[in-house]
């Protein structure tokens, strides 16, 4: 942003302190993380955790090696993988023939359906009775449950529509005049020219899908469908036993070389390296959707 | 032919027909509309046919109607009950610590980074600050329970310092906890809020400054009387929406960090609804708790909704 106002030594000095104190806010985000880094590659046989601060002491994989040994983070990277794929693709397709549909101003029951959506924005059945509905209807302990639920979305579909309103109608009659049917104008027309928002949606669908572990712990408790969040929080719930134990040596005694703050970290490292290395690849994308979100509020 | 008899048809019944018309024109949409209203009614609205049961005595693995009515009997349980001081309390302190600090905090963070002059650092740090956002809950607790344990670096730094004797178990200790789930909510807000205040920044003419500076206004006049000023319908609309949403005080934090020695901190309706109602078992109690909840929240919301179309001509959503 371009100054006009007259520089002086009291705003160089501001500059200074927020160049300064922008810098420890990064800090203060990116050092839990390069602690959890250094804690996962320590060799903690033989420094105690907490001498380890910025730098890992010693080196070795272990924590990792033995996590990687368990078979089960195989299935649940493969769940967690399966429902970011299935559950923004379900979601994009769905939400976004929604929002086409609500945009058709010639199609009678647009409002109907719209405000039928709105309604949900307001009142839900709320946990407990969308719990036992979740049974009644067969949902319960499956994978859909992570899937079907959120195909359709009314805060979605508000973004959705409102980016396709501002496309010209012309588009959409010219391909209905040739005889399309309106899936193939949804397929061929709507969807190539919305790219930006539905991208938009599909970053927010997808960190969704690959950071929700409420739903897991409520609708798919056996264990089955479990996914990376929860082993992390199961990894988590083992070491708060642990530490409750008053002896503590006895019970850490079990784990030799490793100790649980190692596989802690060395869990949660895995479960947010994937995050990590995406999410500033797609700033444009959810910074668009964002953008769209505003003008429509 | 066919276009004689559309002729006759049209002439005795016009109304009918063009109705039949139509049908035939959005024949496709309403073909999928169908499809779309019966996910609708079986996800969204028979659900809330359970909502029944908060009036009624359910017995689990019993269907809903044979169940007995007991009218309110729920509701007085819950408000009349020894935990009821407490959850209050902790879900309005929780909720009105997040609106004190959380709120203001990305307005405060967009201001500073936009008096930020280069241009590749204002945009390394947004990129940093929204790194929170998109890690889960669970993550977050997994660096909280690490930083905050008697063996966590923070415990070394303030004993190093010394400003504690002996290292503190922070999470266990419930006098602690408010102010470690605002900090932390804080911390994984604020960045990707802040996009929203940066936006609403980045909208400001810019003759506006220019005048200003002629004027002789000088940085801190700038901003707090052109910046400031530009943001004040965001900030007025993302508040008032807060304040109707005071009830939601969260949920997967409450339950993530949340330990049995700080429980009298740390619980909130929704937690208290979900324990009673999934955890125990008592689907009737949970429900009605939950139900009282929604009920006040809705209100709280439209309130919000009608003031904010009140004072600045604009509906939120």
């Amino acid at each position: 942003m371009r100054r006009y106002y007259k520089e002086t030594h009291g705003t160089k000095a501001f500059d200074v302190f927020n160049v300064v104190l922008m810098f420890l806010f990064m800090l203060s985000i990116i050092f839990p993380f390069w602690n959890q880094l250094c804690v996962s590659f320590s060799d903690v046989s033989t420094y105690p955790v907490s001498n380890i601060t910025v730098l890992p002491l010693g080196f070795n994989t272990e924590a990792y090696q033995k996590v990687f040994s368990d078979q089960r983070i195989l299935r649940v990277s493969l769940v967690s993988v399966m429902r970011v794929i299935f559950g923004t693709t379900g979601t994009l397709l769905c939400t976004g023939l929604l929002a086409y549909i609500t945009t058709i101003e010639w199609f009678s029951g647009r409002k109907f359906l719209r405000r039928a959506f709105l309604l949900t924005m307001y009142f839900s059945a709320g946990l407990i009775p969308t719990y036992l509905a979740f049974i009644s209807i067969g949902l319960y302990n499956t994978f859909c449950v992570y899937i079907i639920p959120g195909l359709f979305s009314a805060y979605y579909m508000l973004i959705i529509a409102s980016y396709i309103s501002n496309m010209p109608t012309a588009l959409f009659e010219a391909a209905r005049i040739d005889g399309a049917a309106e899936l193939k104008i949804y397929f061929r027309v709507v969807l190539p020219i919305s790219i930006p928002v539905f991208a938009a949606i599909a970053v927010y669908c997808a960190v969704d899908q690959w950071n929700s572990w409420f739903d897991t712990t409520i609708y798919a408790p056996n264990g089955q469908w479990d996914t990376l969040q929860i082993y992390l929080r199961r990894v988590l719930l083992e070491i708060e036993a642990l530490s409750m134990i008053e002896d503590s040596s006895k019970a850490l005694s079990k784990f030799k070389t490793l100790t649980p703050q190692s596989i802690r970290a060395a869990t949660t490292i895995i479960v947010t390296l994937p995050i990590v290395c995406v999410y500033p690849f797609l700033q444009k994308y959810f910074l668009t959707g964002i953008t769209i979100g505003a003008v429509k509020e | 032919m066919d276009t004689n008899k559309t002729v006759t048809a049209v002439g005795n019944h016009p109304r009918s027909s063009r109705l039949r018309r139509r049908l035939r024109r959005e024949r496709e949409l309403w073909i999928l509309s169908a499809f779309i209203l019966v996910w609708l009614a079986v996800i969204c609205y028979y659900p809330m046919y359970g909502l029944i049961i908060a009036f009624k005595y359910y017995v689990p693995g019993k269907p809903f109607f044979t169940a007995k009515w007991v009218g309110l009997k729920y509701f007085s349980q819950f408000i009349n009950g020894r935990d009821f001081p407490i959850v209050m309390r902790n879900t309005l302190a929780i909720s009105g610590l997040n609106i004190l600090f959380g709120f203001p905090a990305p307005i405060l963070l967009a201001l500073l980074l936009n008096e930020l002059k280069n241009k590749h650092y204002k945009s390394v740090v947004q990129t940093v600050s929204y790194l929170p956002h998109f890690i889960s809950w669970v993550v977050a607790a997994s660096l909280l329970f690490s930083i905050l344990n008697s063996e966590g670096f923070l415990n070394k730094i303030l004993v190093r310092a010394g400003i504690i004797e002996a290292p503190i178990n922070w999470l266990s200790k419930g006098e602690y906890f408010w102010g470690i789930l605002t900090t932390a909510n804080i911390w994984k807000g604020v960045g990707f809020s802040s996009i929203i205040y940066l936006s609403a920044i980045a909208g400001i003419d810019e003759e506006l400054y220019q005048a200003g500076a002629v004027d002789g206004l000088n940085r801190t006049g700038s901003i707090w009387h052109i910046t400031l000023p530009g943001i004040r319908t965001t900030v007025v609309l993302l508040g008032i929406l807060q304040i109707g949403s005071i009830l939601n005080a969260g949920f997967q934090q409450q339950l993530l960090l949340g330990t049995t020695q700080t429980r009298k901190y740390y619980e909130v309706i929704d937690t208290y609804a979900y324990k009673y109602g999934v955890q125990n078992n008592n689907y009737s109690y949970g429900t009605a708790v939950g139900l009282m909840k929604g009920v006040i929240s809705v209100t709280l919301v439209l309130l919000a909704n009608r003031i904010s179309k009140k004072v600045m001509d604009i509906a939120v959503l």
